[in-house]
């Protein structure tokens, strides 16, 4: 344990602890504003869309088997 | 954190009253704060996240119960999100604190400091989050455990897979804690 202490207080001379107390800025209307803000499409997002359009093109007919689960 | 909450706050919060979600909002926002600046350790930072931890309990409501604490309730989500702030970013140069209320040791020991903090950003996540509450913000181990919903046991186990992890890499530096 003292060991432990040892390198805790060499940790915190070389990343200290953090001190702010409070927000420098009142958040709550980034808050109600972040339930508005658009949808933001991932890599994947796009990928999965992509796929998607290229597998029902190629096989129109599984259109129905996407409704289905959709 | 506070939790003598009003049970009928916390029955509108989880109907979606938007009135009651603000009311949770200024009671917890300052403890939440704190917490997730311990984890992330950057202020512009941990002020994103408090917003998205926010937003995910508003968005999370129906799962919550509330015959149960909302100060634990919200902490879990917010050290959640902060935890995926910091996998974010892990890539990134800088974990590194941008608060310019902390500031490294200057002299002859900067540079042991350099060392010893860049072997501690070069942590696994799941290990350097552990760390970082228990060693550095000197918080009780239950409560991380709790925070980050994991068994007692497997948050000393990270500390100490840590702190193993660190001595072997400073005495690799030559640095002998």
């Amino acid at each position: 344990m003292i060991e432990h202490d040892r390198l805790a207080r060499l940790l915190r001379d070389a990343v200290p602890p953090s001190t702010a107390q409070a927000p420098s800025r009142d958040l709550w209307p980034a808050v109600t504003s972040r339930g508005h803000s658009p949808v933001s499409w991932t890599w994947f997002d796009l990928g999965m869309a992509a796929a998607v359009v290229i597998v029902l093109s190629a096989f129109p007919d599984w259109l129905w088997l996407l409704a289905y689960h959709l | 954190m506070p939790d003598d909450l009003d049970g009928d706050l916390l029955d509108r919060f989880v109907q979606g009253d938007q009135a009651a979600f603000e009311g949770l909002f200024r009671q917890f926002e300052t403890e939440v704060f704190r917490w997730i600046l311990r984890i992330v350790r950057d202020r512009s930072a941990a002020e994103d996240v408090l917003v998205e931890a926010f937003w995910r309990a508003y968005r999370g409501r129906a799962r919550f119960d509330p015959s149960r604490s909302f100060g634990a309730w919200m902490r879990r989500i917010a050290t959640n999100a902060a935890i995926d702030h910091v996998k974010a970013t892990r890539s990134q140069a800088g974990w590194r604190t941008a608060d310019d209320t902390l500031r490294a040791p200057a002299g002859p020991d900067r540079a042991v400091a350099e060392a010893i903090s860049v072997v501690f950003h070069s942590l696994p996540v799941r290990l350097r989050v552990v760390a970082t509450l228990a060693l550095i913000e000197d918080q009780p181990l239950a409560e991380i455990a709790e925070a980050m919903h994991l068994p007692i046991g497997t948050v000393k186990s990270r500390v100490f897979r840590a702190v193993r992890i660190l001595r072997k890499e400073l005495a690799r530096l030559g640095i002998h804690p």
